[in-house]
């Protein structure tokens, strides 16, 4: 039994010496980034923030929130540039909301910064008091409704909706591969179209009050209702059409991406579609979050990521269509010219959210 | 016997202590949380309809998979146990495989394999039918509750009086007759106990119905979906509620009703019995749906495999290594964290769990049967209630009671600590220790102890040189099962987890969202062949040199369980 314990207690201590290496790990691993940072200031990587302390940040680790581990890539880079460290956690954007909120209410603050996710989050976020205002002078270089005017979130990269469609099926079914909304209602496609429920999903409602805001109220919700015929179901979260289209158990998805072609590069089968009439978009905004212990950090974080460098990362490792013009497309990417996107009034769609719900309900249960 | 000496009064005050601030009260103030709400009365009377909505659903399903699941694992059990055929010890070997499952994927693969493009339902059959919907869900559910069931029954045969059976055999009975006249009677308090704990997790599952359930969803998975797509926090914590009293209504129901007697042994390891008696047609049909039941456990399994290696799942099958080295390309600090949350919680909460049982049963200790049920109420709490009654406990500071009192101590405060989802699991995985320490104790003479006291030997020293290794099995027991389910739990830990120490699981979620089939398998088999890996070591380190010889007895480290 002794012996037992004391092989127990032999590996625990491993696990908290391992813990210790991985720190002294990451301190030689800050000490080379300074030396890249003296770098940087020579070359001139495109980046500058009248916020950053080299000496005073080479131990700062910021806490991000945000929706997708594919940004991983992004903050290494940042961390190579500017010697900070960050560590991401990965939720549902209502995931985050809600822990932010918690952590508000109860005074304790995790997260210093929430970069990605939808703008109707961050939104929502701003009038519940839950962020921190930033004039970040890097935003000049954006549209102004890639930001909010009073600085609470800044757009970074696009999301736009688009429809995953599994090309074998609409082959070996003889049908016209669809091209506008219209094209959802052909009767072939009754229960093939795949949506997420608006009511859970950011990417549904944003196309729902994009329709409605296009095409005015009355032939909105007309054109709702039929588009409602045609989904055996709504799926609880905004990321399920794209895995049914993939697995065969429906033939479109609506579905929302960075811009990038990565569903198609890696699945044979399935071509993305951006239809042409226009389609629903957000930015990604990135925000930093009220109660944060690394303001200035923080802010270096918005600078870095807003400027041209971190756009170009972002663009690089995201293949994401980015919030800047003046970033160059990397190849393989949709060019958003090419796109007609749905002029979309994202305070009045965080606003009518209530209502609009309400109304859809009505016409489910029809 | 003696009177209690201080260390053990203050060693119970300490446990007790834990239990009420980690098991109790959290459950108590999600409810309080739940029905003392600010908003208007027609608000929370959509809240109730919404919630009573999804209770229906979750009760139906839960019924029929804990009906079909016990029975389809009785069987199983059975066969396994009491027929002698060939293939019979690979098939004991696989039907273990659920107990180091990669999380989620087995969802996918069902619907990769029997879903409309499906490779057997529409390849082989040509058969057109939608997998999403409740039918899924109970066929996941009792492909994996079920294999869970066999394996506490299986545990039971094992221990099981076979006396009695003899004796009815002797007189001339039937095989059949024996099992149902016989056999069954003596088993029921362990087949409700398997019974009701496919009962809970079937309840708790949010998984399951998320990814197959179409828009048939559950309450706890309807949680999940209001918390993350509609923020409303109010609203889960009413659904809370309402998924709580019937587990609780469940739990109570069985375990101070239904199991009032246990039929074991003294003798642990008694002798397997064969059937021989049994007519051919029945043993045959017995090994047929055994064998059908594993080999489609077994063909799951190889399905996440082959989704591992191979290019494109379900379309490309190609081999490639590309996801493989996508995972090293990301953080990979996620399964360093969750080999170290394991090891931590099963040491911690195994040994709480075992010297509860020992202070509970063999020293006279005021409300030893109130504190017992406090500390195994988390068994019947949802994992994902239970993390919402942490959220909205420990955001207080002072461990909670700053919400009446020292307001202004911040420090205090548990919520956004690394420590708060060591403390969840410790305190929701205790119970596991404690009723595999009572089920020992029970059958453990106290003479043994009552003459080390006579010998002059100290309180303490009679517990560490004749208690300590009676509870030693039970301690193991406990640490295997819950080291194993800590590696692939999320419900309870989803809310609560910080950038910092992310679990494996938590990652294989959310790369399930996006599509990347390939990865997510391969990362769920990471984690599997980690937590093989692990409860290998750990076996070793603990059998050390008996190994060879259980090995040659063919004793496998599952049949702790």
């Amino acid at each position: 039994m002794k012996k037992i314990i004391a092989g127990l207690i032999a590996v625990l201590m491993i696990f908290s010496f391992s813990g210790c290496k991985k720190q002294e790990v990451n301190s030689t691993n800050t000490d080379s980034e300074e030396m890249v940072q003296n770098k940087t200031i020579e070359n001139d990587l495109g980046w500058s923030s009248s916020h950053y302390d080299v000496q005073k940040m080479k131990d700062v680790t910021l806490n991000m929130y945000g929706v997708t581990d594919t940004i991983r890539l992004v903050l290494d880079q940042f961390q190579e540039d500017t010697g900070i460290k960050v560590e991401n956690l990965t939720m549902k954007n209502g995931e985050i909301l809600q822990r932010l909120k918690n952590e508000k209410d109860s005074g304790v603050n995790i997260a210093d910064i929430w970069f990605t996710g939808g703008a109707d989050t961050f939104i929502n976020a701003a009038q519940s008091d839950l962020l921190v205002a930033y004039q970040a002078p890097e935003a000049n270089a954006l549209e102004e409704i890639m930001k909010d005017k009073n600085g609470y979130w800044h757009g970074t990269s696009l999301t736009l909706v688009n429809w995953v469609v599994n090309k074998q099926l609409i082959e070996e079914k003889g049908l016209k591969m669809p091209e506008t909304w219209e094209d959802l209602l052909q009767e072939e496609l009754k229960g093939e179209v795949s949506m997420p429920n608006p009511a859970s999903s950011g990417t549904a409602y944003n196309v729902v009050s994009a329709i409605l805001q296009t095409k005015g109220n009355e032939e909105g919700w007309k054109y709702l209702e039929k588009l409602i015929e045609q989904v055996p179901f709504f799926t609880a979260r905004g990321s399920d059409p794209a895995r049914m289209v993939v697995n065969g158990e429906a033939i479109v998805g609506i579905n929302a991406s960075n811009g990038d072609r990565e569903l198609e590069k890696n699945n044979a089968h399935i071509q993305l579609i951006y239809p042409k009439d226009g389609t629903g978009w957000w930015p990604q905004p990135v925000a930093i979050v009220k109660g944060t212990n690394n303001l200035e950090a923080s802010k270096v974080f918005v600078d870095w990521i807003l400027s041209k460098r971190g756009m170009e990362t972002l663009a690089k490792v995201r293949n994401a269509a980015v919030a800047r013009t003046d970033v160059e497309v990397p190849k393989g990417i949709v060019d958003i010219s090419d796109i007609k996107l749905f002029m979309t009034d994202f305070q009045a769609n965080a606003q009518k959210r209530e209502e609009i719900l309400a109304e859809w309900e009505k016409h489910v249960a029809k | 016997m003696k009177k209690n000496n201080g260390v053990i009064i203050l060693l119970y005050c300490l446990l007790v202590f834990f239990i009420v601030y980690f098991a109790f009260i959290p459950v108590i103030s999600v409810i309080v949380y739940g029905m003392n709400l600010g908003c208007k009365i027609e608000i929370i009377y959509k809240y109730i309809e919404r919630a009573l909505y999804y209770l229906k659903n979750s009760l139906v399903i839960s019924f029929v998979v804990t009906f079909i699941a016990t029975s389809c694992g009785m069987t199983i059990a059975f066969t396994l146990r009491r027929l002698k055929f060939r293939g019979r010890n690979m098939l004991r070997i696989f039907s273990l495989l659920p107990l180091i499952h990669p999380p989620f994927v087995g969802s996918i693969a069902f619907i990769m394999l029997f879903g409309r493009r499906g490779l057997i339902s529409h390849q082989f059959f040509g058969l057109d039918i939608s997998p999403y919907g409740w039918k899924g869900v109970v066929f996941i559910q009792v492909l994996g509750l079920g294999a869970l069931a066999n394996i506490l029954i299986s545990s039971v045969i094992e221990k099981m009086d076979i006396s009695l059976e003899e004796a009815a055999r002797n007189l001339g009975a039937q095989e059949k007759k024996v099992f149902f006249t016989v056999t069954l009677p003596m088993m029921i308090p362990e087949i409700s106990s398997t019974a009701l704990l496919v009962f809970l997790a079937s309840m708790a599952d949010f998984g399951t119905p998320l990814i197959i359930g179409g828009d048939f969803q559950t309450l706890a998975s309807d949680m999940y979906i209001q918390i993350t797509g509609m923020y409303n926090m109010q609203g889960a914590s009413i659904s809370g509620v309402f998924l709580l009293i019937p587990c609780i209504f469940a739990f109570v129901l069985q375990r101070y009703y239904i199991q009032k007697r246990t039929y074991f042994t003294d003798e642990v390891g008694a002798k397997d019995i064969e059937y021989k008696e049994i007519k051919p047609y029945a043993k045959y049909l017995l090994i047929f749906f055994t064998s059908l039941f594993i080999g489609l456990v077994l063909l799951k399994y190889t399905f996440i495999i082959i989704g591992a290696f191979t290019k494109q799942w379900g379309y490309d099958y190609t081999f490639t290594l590309s996801h493989f080295q996508s995972i090293l390309k990301r953080d990979f600090s996620s399964f360093i964290n969750s080999v170290k949350l394991a090891t931590y919680v099963a040491f911690i909460s195994s040994f709480i769990g075992v010297v509860l049982a020992y202070i509970l049963h063999n020293k006279r200790v005021p409300m030893a049967a109130f504190v017992d049920f406090m500390a195994v109420l988390p068994a019947a709490v949802p994992g994902i209630l239970f993390g919402i009654s942490y959220l909205v406990t420990f955001k207080y500071p002072v461990l909670g009671m700053g919400r009446w009192i020292l307001k202004d101590i911040k420090p205090l405060v548990l919520l956004g600590t690394e420590i708060i989802i060591y403390i969840i699991c410790i305190a929701r995985y205790m119970n596991v220790g404690l009723r595999a320490g009572s089920a020992l104790l029970k059958h453990v003479n106290s003479d043994l102890e009552k003459a080390a006291y006579n010998l002059g030997a100290s309180e303490t020293k009679t517990f560490f040189t004749v208690i300590m290794p009676l509870l030693k099995d039970a301690f193991f027991a406990s640490f295997f099962k819950n080291f194993s389910t800590t590696m692939t739990t999320l419900g309870a830990i989803i809310f609560l987890l910080l950038p910092k120490n992310k679990v494996a699981v938590q990652q294989i979620f959310q790369i399930i969202t996006s599509s990347a089939m390939g990865e997510a398998s391969a990362m769920a088999l990471l984690l599997s062949l980690l937590c093989l890996i692990m409860l290998g070591f750990f076996y070793v380190l603990f059998y050390g040199g008996s190994l060879w010889h259980k090995m040659k007895e063919g004793r496998g480290v599952w049949k702790s369980y």
